[in-house]
C-alpha cells in the first residue's frame, strides 16, 4: 500500500529525515542515550538541537543507564488510538534524574508500582517506507 | 487599551452529529447572529475560527477564509484560524479582544468548531494522538486520558481525593448537562452509574471523562461604543491570562497534580479584572476529565489546595454553592468539541451574566469565569462582567 505520512503513528528515525537519527541507530543496539549541549554542557531529556540556555545548536550524544524506576504510571483499558492495543501501561520512568515517558511490556498490569526497577528493552515497531528498522524506547520489569 | 464586550454567542447541537464541518459552521454561525439582530454578516470586520484538525477530519484547511464565504462574512480588519489544541477556542477570542482593545477591530467573530466523529470511531481517537508529542508521546499510542489519569493517581496519593470525589464531579457534570438542549448527553447520571462505568483509564471511568463530539458555538466581540448601539446588555470582558508550563510530560512540573502556570494564568486575568476568585460566582472549567475540575478549582483560588475533591462533593461547586461550575454541563456532559469548547464556554458565560440560561440560571450572577487548557501544561483564563469595570 502507498505509504501515507498523515496515518504513520511513528517519527521518521532515519538519518533522511531527522537530526536526532543517532539516537535510534543506538537505541536499535540497546543503548540509552540523549543530547548534551556541546556549548554549555547541559544533558536534556527529550534529546533537543536547540540549547535555550547557551542557544548552541551542537551537540554530542550522551549515554544514559539502562535502568530506572518508575515515576508514575496508568493502565489505559480502552479507548486506545488505531493500531494500540489495551490495556497499556503507559509510565513515567525517572532514568537519571530524566522523566523519561514511555510503555511498560513483559509485565502483568495489576503487578506494576511505582518506585519499581525497570530495564529498557527497545521496542521494534513498524519499518519505516524504505524498510528501514524502526525503535521507541520502551521498558521492562528488571 | 478600549473596553471590549460580548454582544452575541450562539451554539451548534453539541453531539455525534449528522452533520459536515460546515453544517456546523452554519448551526452556530445562525445561532449567533439570530442573538444579536441588529448585525449583519456583512457588518463584521473580522473573524478568528479556532479549530484544531479538520486537515485530518474534513481534509481541510484555509479554515478562516472558508467559514467567512459561509456566513457571508467580508473580513476587513482580521481573519485568523487559531489551533492550540482544546484551549483553541478562548484562544481565538484572546486574539479578536486585542485586536479590538488596540483599536485595529471594532466588530469581530470567533468561531469554533469541530467534527471529530468519522465513519472509522477509532480513527477520532488517532486523531486526537496529534495533540501530544508525536516522537516522544503520541507514538507510544498516548492521547488525554492516560495524562489526566496520573494527574489523579498523583491527586489521590497525595491528598486523599477519592473515586467518590471523582465520581461526584461527573454526576454533577451530566446532571447539568440534562438542562441544556445542546449538550451532547441528556440523561443525567448517579454516583452509581459513574463509578459502575468501564474503565477507560486508572483511575478514570468512562463517566469521568469528556467525550468525542462535534460542534460548534460563535460569539461577537465590539468595542465600547459599538457594543453600546448594539445591545443593552453587553457582557464585558474584565480579565484574561495564559500560561505556559510545558509540552512533553517529561518537562512539567513532576508533581501532576499541581498546575502552576493555571495558578500564573488566573492571577493575571484576576489581576486585570480588579478581583478575587470569591468574586466569581459562575465558572466554566475545562473538565476534559473529572479530575482537571477538582484540580482547576483549587488553582482557581475557589478552595485550598488538595481539597477539591470534598469541595466538589459537598456541593460548593453546585446550585447553591460557592461558585457553580459548569453550569451549562462542562466537556463531560456537552462534550469536547476541541476548537469550539472554549467558545461555547463564552456563550454560557454570556446567557448567565445576562440572566438568559433558563433552568441553568446562576441567580443574579455578576461575575463568570472562563479556564480553558490544552493539555495539563498550558492554560488560559477569561473574566466576564455585567459592568464594565
Amino acid at each position: 500500500m502507498t505509504y501515507f505520512r498523515a496515518v504513520d503513528p511513528f517519527p521518521l528515525e532515519s538519518e533522511r529525515y531527522t537530526k536526532l537519527h543517532e539516537f535510534y541507530t543506538r537505541l536499535g543496539q540497546g543503548r540509552l542515550v540523549t543530547t548534551r549541549c556541546a556549548g554549555c554542557g547541559r544533558v536534556a531529556w527529550p534529546p533537543r538541537g536547540f540549547c535555550p540556555e547557551c542557544r548552541s545548536d551542537r551537540f554530542e550524544w550522551a549515554d544514559l543507564p539502562g535502568e530506572g524506576t518508575v515515576a508514575a504510571f496508568t493502565v489505559q483499558e480502552t479507548g486506545l488510538p488505531a493500531g494500540f492495543d489495551g490495556p497499556r501501561v503507559f509510565a513515567v520512568v525517572d532514568v537519571a534524574g530524566h522523566r523519561v515517558f514511555s510503555v511498560l511490556r513483559e509485565v502483568a498490569p495489576e503487578k506494576v508500582a511505582i518506585g519499581q526497577r525497570v530495564r529498557l528493552t527497545p521496542m521494534r515497531v513498524d519499518d519505516d517506507p524504505e524498510g528501514k528498522p524502526r525503535w521507541l524506547p520502551a521498558f521492562s520489569p528488571v | 487599551m478600549r473596553k471590549v464586550a460580548l454582544v452575541g454567542a450562539g451554539v451548534a447541537k453539541f453531539g455525534v452529529r449528522q452533520a459536515s464541518y460546515r453544517d456546523l459552521i452554519w448551526e452556530a454561525g445562525k445561532a449567533c447572529f439570530d442573538s444579536v439582530p441588529a448585525i449583519r454578516p456583512r457588518d463584521v470586520e473580522g473573524l478568528v475560527v479556532g479549530s484544531v484538525m479538520p486537515e485530518r477530519t474534513a481534509f481541510q484547511s484555509h479554515i478562516s477564509s472558508m467559514a467567512a464565504e459561509a456566513l457571508g462574512i467580508k473580513p476587513s480588519a482580521l481573519s485568523a484560524r487559531t489551533e492550540h489544541m482544546c484551549a483553541s477556542g478562548t484562544v481565538g477570542i484572546r486574539y479578536a479582544y486585542a485586536f479590538i482593545a488596540a483599536g485595529l477591530a471594532d466588530l469581530v467573530m470567533v468561531l469554533g468548531v469541530e467534527k471529530l466523529n468519522q465513519p472509522t470511531g477509532q480513527e477520532a481517537i488517532l486523531n486526537m494522538g496529534t495533540g501530544v508529542d508525536r516522537e516522544w508521546e503520541a507514538s507510544f499510542g498516548l492521547t488525554a486520558p492516560p495524562c489526566f489519569a496520573l494527574a489523579a493517581q498523583r491527586h489521590m496519593a497525595e491528598y486523599g481525593t477519592t473515586e467518590a470525589q471523582l465520581a461526584a464531579v461527573g454526576v454533577k457534570n451530566h446532571n447539568h448537562a440534562a438542562k441544556n438542549p445542546n449538550a451532547h448527553f441528556s440523561k443525567g447520571a448517579t454516583v452509581e452509574q459513574v463509578l459502575g462505568s468501564r474503565m477507560i483509564s486508572s483511575p478514570l471511568r468512562l463517566f469521568m471523562c469528556s467525550p468525542i463530539t462535534d460542534g460548534a458555538a460563535a460569539v461577537i466581540l465590539a468595542s465600547e461604543d459599538r457594543a453600546r448601539g448594539l445591545t443593552d446588555a453587553p457582557v464585558w470582558i474584565r480579565g484574561t491570562g495564559q500560561a505556559l508550563d510545558g509540552f512533553t510530560l517529561s518537562s512539567l512540573p513532576e508533581n501532576y497534580a499541581r498546575w502552576p502556570s493555571l495558578v500564573r494564568a488566573a492571577e493575571s486575568a484576576y489581576r486585570m479584572a480588579g478581583i478575587t476568585a470569591r468574586e466569581v460566582e459562575v465558572a466554566e472549567v475545562h473538565d476534559c476529565f473529572t479530575i482537571a475540575e477538582i484540580i482547576a478549582t483549587e488553582e482557581l483560588g475557589f478552595c485550598g489546595k488538595g481539597e477539591g475533591g470534598p469541595f466538589a462533593a459537598a456541593g460548593r461547586s453546585d446550585h447553591g454553592g460557592d461558585v457553580v461550575v459548569n453550569p451549562r454541563g462542562g466537556l463531560i456532559g456537552c462534550g469536547h468539541p476541541l476548537g469550539a469548547t472554549g467558545v461555547a464556554q463564552a456563550a454560557e458565560i454570556f446567557a448567565q451574566l445576562r440572566g438568559e440560561a433558563g433552568p441553568r440560571q446562576v441567580p443574579r450572577a455578576r461575575i463568570g469565569l472562563t479556564h480553558n487548557n490544552s493539555g495539563m501544561g498550558e492554560h488560559v483564563v477569561m473574566i466576564y462582567g455585567r459592568e464594565a469595570a
